[in-house]
């Protein structure tokens, strides 16, 4: 006993420790790369300083005119590609076009500093701070994939002079593609996907983030008020325990992890055990058991959700059978209207294993399946029982295989929005008219905040804050995980 | 290979640039889901009317879409851009609209405002104003009226004991269900009782936000804590009204659970699913205040008629919209007199017109949308418009700041609630000023 | 001889100790699949029901009989003729190919270039997609929306595609955790061959990737049919024509206020049976490689 008391807290402490550890990793590893880029930085430009004076006469002029480099070597078309892209950027940099009333352009870098201006009236419209905090953001990022063009037509101008400085020829257009699908292959590859993701993913975000430092709230509506700057005021409002959103803050964040704890174990031992129970030798049939399970996972989850429910409502079937074989005499509320708080996050978390056993059950099947069976002949051969190779190698190898995915799992139960919205909508509400109920979770709250009640601002303070929780414990795990020690094997 | 890449990329290219040029929109109106084949109608009858009078047809295309008009103001704002240049809102919304500089144009039409002020009653040319910039506007044109009115189980409640609260519970405990079912306990569903007046006098200390002034609140009047007392005592007999539940009134009324429900008119066509031939539609009923609630300077056996807020559906055109010069002409039309009528005879859409009950034939004679139609303008004499389309934070305050729950907590009176049980009636007057500093300023104190 | 008396008797014993946990188990097996069947049978005899009041009307609510007191198919033909469900239908059906076809490329793409190429900002990018990918999605749906109406997008199906498919890259781990089990070997013996980095690709990886593939195209496909946020804000709700069935089943029940109707309940059941079957259907017969997808990315984390 003593043994396992001592074992817990050696656990315990390792634990802490290891997290302490990593938080001073991640503040050391902050430091550290910010140093490397401002130095980064500073190598970079006494590069391009030398490079220019090492270059020929036509790549100088490429600095000004891109595709001149290009072109004066008959690389046409390359030539003309940079060269319209130049145009381009420098029509929409300097004519600011206006887009949906709002202008793009060097007008949006002064309109993203001052949000607006013209205040409108009844008959007049108004400046639409939204947008032009946005479309800032837009021309800034413009002007990034601007600079990384310019930046390549030097780049391929310089190689040509050294390429003509070697005696070799110059590429033409279509050994420049064939490169592509070579050399440069993962170029091709990735160009589509990055697109992509900075325009929707990286521009929204760092908009949202942006949001967090303004005053953009039910009170202010894009395109009627004027909202402003307020630097550090949401984030002191929300910890300053006054106001609405504070009041609710801890409770909601204390429950949201909570749950993310409980749905996460529980979830994970019963889906063990259901596994192996499926798993025995004496038990047939194990395909059709198992198939009932993945059923669950095959149903849509909104649909699956919304039925249960409708299952639990007050005059449905579930008390209705409850009512007949006499267990209760009223009917009980479950989830959103339920009288007592807790009755709705105890039923939200049973709810959760009926969705989440069947993804461990599968998961821990598919492990089972695949230890090596030397393992057992081996513990056979030294006399271990059945009982015995259950306890130190079944167990051992699927917790030590499935620990990432644990970790994985509590993160992703942080920001688990199904559940909750669809069958509780976050109630039971708490007295007070505060908006976050007895079973919000901060992302079900950011969304009633953000979509429901406008309030922007304060809804983008509490994604921030749920990314940061869910980046420290990501980060935690990844570090320890095999596939970030592997990768730096591969490198 | 890299002719085939090129070509897959132009593709794509041309694809984008087609399904980036669309056509521009039409003039779009937005108006109730349920009334939109109706209004389909009414524009073109509109279009005939206008190449008649003009000579040469309208130059654009009109659309009508459906919207729900409970939410179309916070549609609309989400991107005004896009939206449409006449839709409908509850008058209530007008404070989010017209924040800052507003989103919505004011009428300006010398004739549409000679309209709106021959046909409308008073207390419904109050709310279609409001203030931008410091100066009044007129921005919206009423043309339905709502209020709520009583669902009823025909078969266990006669129509004697349908007239008042009493009768209605007696009901209740001899067939042993519960009375009522509250469709929500937010602070429109379950005013009922802040709303009520004095049945002889019409008269009631309330003040909410009354004159359109942030300060001109009053909920802590004798009459209020003696309507609050008597409240409780219906909250908390055993047969008294039903929380909302995860199943839905509709279930409750089906399955006899409750015996009636205080609703409007969007819920009449659930109502009779519910309900089939056992539906009654009645005016909110009355209640008497007993001994045992009298407080200060109202007596035993006053008689109180349950309140509601009565209010109205209005048009409201887009700021700056392409086809401005148009949109008020449309306008006229849609919430003409004659317009309002038919609305009623085809989708049952009360009219906001003054006279209605009197000079529209349609509306007198005895069918369940009838009795609708009356117990509707019967409430409206005992309501009052919701006031908050004077500011943004009315209608903030009113409903989302907790004072909703705090008139629940006196009815429901449970232990366990932050301030305790509220027995006594300065228990229940404290818990009344608290309301009025919520209505005043937000919060608590 | 003591012992040979022993020995069948604990024989016999450990046989019952067997028998008896073997039939406990056969007995929780079948009691939870009874728990875990419940809803879904629900949903299916919802579908269903057809009791009809005193009117001769429908009676769509739900009603605590579990099984229904008579059936017939009045809520299909209900969900055919009176709500737009066809058009939804065919509306997230084209929706879910195309960004099935655009997300599988990006993902695999980027998994690939991941895995196997070496560049420069290799490393960086692994952690940065590491560290956007955790952000909460809808945070950024108002941004999305507006960089859509930027584009002139809003308000059609292409710009659902596109919200659903342009960030795919950023999904590429389950698929790298793949590629890196391909032995390098083969690459190497290919490239002294003197293949391409492009040929590599289209002849070695995509034939060896069909489990992956699978994998990735599987939750693509699925996923614009159970998204009803997403898909609201970008849509618009005066647009029912555009809707998408997640969308178009969710307000039937659960939307603005004019809309919901809780006597539609036995027409959402037989709107979500409709979903259900291909998507039911899909998933059993990848099952396999449903379940190699989610082991490897379980162990490579």
């Amino acid at each position: 006993m003593n043994d396992r008391n001592a074992l817990k807290q050696g656990v315990i402490q390792k634990i802490f420790s290891s997290i302490l550890k990593s938080i001073k990793s991640i503040g050391y590893g902050i430091y550290r790369s910010l140093v490397r880029f401002v130095l980064g930085v500073k190598k970079r430009f006494v590069r391009f300083g030398k490079r220019f004076m090492d270059a020929s006469a036509v790549t100088k002029v490429s600095h000004f005119v891109m595709g001149f480099g290009q072109l004066a070597r008959k690389q046409f078309v390359k030539g003309f590609i940079y060269l319209f892209i130049q145009l381009g950027f420098f029509f929409i940099l300097f004519t600011s076009p206006t887009v949906n009333g709002t202008p793009i352009g060097l007008d949006a870098l002064r309109n993203f500093i001052t949000l607006g201006t013209v205040e409108g009236d009844v008959f007049t419209p108004t400046d639409n701070s939204m947008l032009m905090m946005l479309f800032g953001v837009v021309t800034l990022g413009l002007i990034g994939m601007f600079i990384a063009g310019y930046l390549s037509n030097i780049n391929s101008s310089y190689h040509n002079d050294l390429l003509i400085r070697d005696g070799k020829k110059v590429l033409s257009f279509k050994e420049d593609l064939a490169e592509l699908l070579d050399s440069r292959f993962h170029m091709t590859m990735l160009t589509p996907a990055i697109l992509g993701i900075v325009v929707f993913t990286i521009l929204p975000t760092v908009f949202m983030i942006l949001i967090a430092f303004t005053n953009f709230d039910a009170q202010h509506p894009a395109g009627q008020v004027l909202f402003d700057w307020v630097g550090f005021e949401n984030f002191k409002n929300v910890f300053s325990g006054q106001g609405e959103v504070s009041v609710r803050f801890i409770p909601v964040l204390s429950w949201t992890l909570v749950w993310a704890f409980f749905a996460t174990f529980s979830n994970y031992i019963a889906g063990i055990l259901l596994a192996l129970l499926i798993n025995k030798k004496t038990i047939k049939l194990k395909k059709l058991w198992r198939t009932v399970f993945i059923l669950t996972i095959a149903i849509p989850q909104f649909l699956s959700l919304l039925a249960v429910r409708s299952i639990l409502s007050e005059y449905g079937p579930v008390n209705n059978l409850l009512m007949t074989v006499g267990l209760i005499d009223n009917p009980i509320s479950f989830l959103g209207t339920a009288t007592n708080p807790m009755t709705a996050r105890a039923s939200v978390l049973f709810i959760n294993l009926w969705v989440g056993i069947p993804y461990t059950m599968l998961m821990t099947s598919g492990i089972l399946m695949n230890i090596p069976t030397d393992l057992y002949e081996a513990a056979q051969i030294d006399g271990a029982t059945k009982r015995q190779a259950f306890i130190s190698i079944t167990i051992p190898y699927i917790v030590f295989v499935t620990t990432p995915y644990l970790i994985t799992s509590f993160v992703g139960n942080i920001t688990s929005f199904n559940i909750i919205f669809l069958l509780t909508g976050g109630g039971p509400a708490v007295g007070g008219g505060y908006k976050a109920g007895s079973t919000d979770l901060l992302v079900t709250w950011l969304y009633k905040l953000t979509i429901d009640e406008n309030e922007y601002n304060m809804g983008s303070v509490i994604g921030i804050f749920t990314f940061l929780i869910t980046a420290t414990g990501t980060l935690l795990s990844y570090r320890k995980s095999k596939a970030y020690k592997e990768e730096e094997a591969f490198q | 290979m890299n002719k085939k890449i090129l070509f897959l990329i132009l593709v794509l290219a041309s694809v984008f640039v087609l399904v980036g040029c669309k056509k521009d929109a039409p003039l779009t109106i937005w108006v109730g889901t349920e009334s939109v084949e109706f209004y389909e109608g009414v524009i073109e009858d509109y279009l005939a009317a206008y190449e008649t009078a003009n000579g040469e047809a309208f130059p654009h295309e009109i659309l009508v879409k459906g919207a729900d008009t409970g939410s179309a103001a916070a549609t609309f704002l989400e991107d005004t851009e896009a939206g449409p240049d006449i839709f409908t809102v509850a008058h209530d919304n007008l404070g989010k609209l017209i924040a800052g500089s507003s989103s919505i144009a004011p009428v300006t039409d010398a004739d549409l405002l000679a309209q709106i002020e021959n046909d409308n009653p008073d207390s419904f040319k109050e709310v279609i104003k409001g203030v931008v910039g410091g100066q009044t506007y007129t921005f919206g044109v009423p043309y339905i009226a709502q209020s709520l009115v009583l669902y009823y189980n025909k078969e266990f409640i006669t129509t004697e004991q349908v007239q008042t609260w009493e009768g209605i519970l007696a009901a209740a405990e001899a067939a042993n269900k519960q009375a009522l079912s509250l469709t929500g306990t937010d602070g429109f569903n379950n005013s009922f009782l802040l709303l009520a007046t004095n049945a002889e006098t019409g008269q009631s200390s309330l003040k909410l936000y009354y004159g359109g002034d942030i300060n001109n609140n009053f909920a802590s009047g004798d009459d209020t804590v003696s309507v609050m007392k008597w409240g409780q005592r219906f909250f908390t007999h055993e047969n008294g009204p039903k929380r909302p539940t995860d199943s839905g009134w509709q279930i409750e009324l089906k399955d006899e659970i409750s015996l009636s429900v205080i609703s409007g008119a969007w819920h009449y066509n659930a109502a009779s699913a519910a309900l089939g031939s056992k539906l009654g539609i009645v005016k909110l009923p009355t209640f008497t205040i007993t001994e045992a609630d009298a407080y200060g300077s109202v007596t035993a056996g006053t008689v109180f008629q349950s309140g509601t807020f009565a209010d109205t559906k209005m048009f409201v055109m887009k700021k700056g919209s392409k086809y401005q010069e148009f949109l008020q002409d449309i306008v006229k039309y849609l919430s003409s007199k004659d317009v309002q009528e038919a609305s009623y005879e085809e989708v049952q859409n009360l009219p906001a017109y003054k006279n209605a009950a009197v000079e529209f034939e349609s509306m007198t004679g005895n069918t369940l949308e009838a009795q609708l139609a009356s117990a509707q303008i019967e409430m409206f004499e005992h309501g009052i418009p919701q006031p908050f389309g004077f500011d943004n934070r009315f209608n903030f305050y009113y409903y989302s700041k907790g004072a909703p729950d705090l008139i629940l907590e006196i009815l429901e009176n449970k232990s366990g609630t932050e301030t305790g049980l509220f027995t006594s009636f300065d228990q229940i007057k404290a818990q009344l000023l608290i309301i009025e500093n919520i209505w005043k300023t937000g919060n608590k104190e | 001889m003591r012992n040979g008396d022993a020995k069948p008797k604990k024989f016999k014993s450990v046989k019952r100790q067997e028998q008896i946990s073997t039939i406990s188990g056969y007995v929780t097996l079948v009691i939870m699949s009874i728990i875990w069947l419940y809803p879904i049978l629900w949903i299916i005899l919802s579908a269903f029901r057809t009791e009809k009041n005193d009117q001769g009307q429908l009676i769509g609510i739900v009603v605590s009989n579990y099984f229904p007191r008579a059936i017939g198919f009045d809520n299909f033909v209900n969900l055919f003729n009176n709500t737009l469900f066809p058009r939804w239908f065919m509306n997230t059906l084209f929706v879910s190919v195309i960004s099935f076809v655009i997300s599988t490329t990006l993902t695999l793409s980027v998994a690939y270039v991941m895995s196997k190429l070496k560049f420069k900002a290799r490393k960086s990018f692994l952690n940065i997609a590491l560290i956007l990918g955790m952000f909460p999605g809808f945070m950024s749906i108002i941004a999305i929306y507006y960089i859509l109406k930027a584009m002139n997008l809003t308000q059609t199906l292409f710009a659902l595609i596109l919200a659903y498919s342009a960030g795919a890259g950023l999904g590429f781990y389950v698929a790298k955790g793949f590629f890196d089990l391909i032995p390098n070997s083969l690459i190497e013996s290919a490239r002294l061959d003197g293949a391409t980095n492009f040929q590599i690709f289209k002849k070695i990886i995509i034939p060896l990737s069909k489990p992956i593939i699978i994998y990735t195209a599987l939750l693509s496909f699925t996923g614009p049919w159970m998204d009803f946020i997403f898909a609201r804000v970008i849509l618009g709700e005066t647009n029912p024509e555009l809707h998408t069935v997640a969308v178009g089943l969710y307000s039937m029940l659960y939307g603005s206020q004019s809309t919901v109707d809780p006597n539609r309940f036995t027409m959402f059941a037989a709107g979500s049976v409709i979903v259900a079957i291909p998507i039911v259907a899909l998933f059993l017969s990848m099952q396999k490689y449903y379940v190699e997808g989610v082991t490897a990315g379980a162990v490579k984390g």
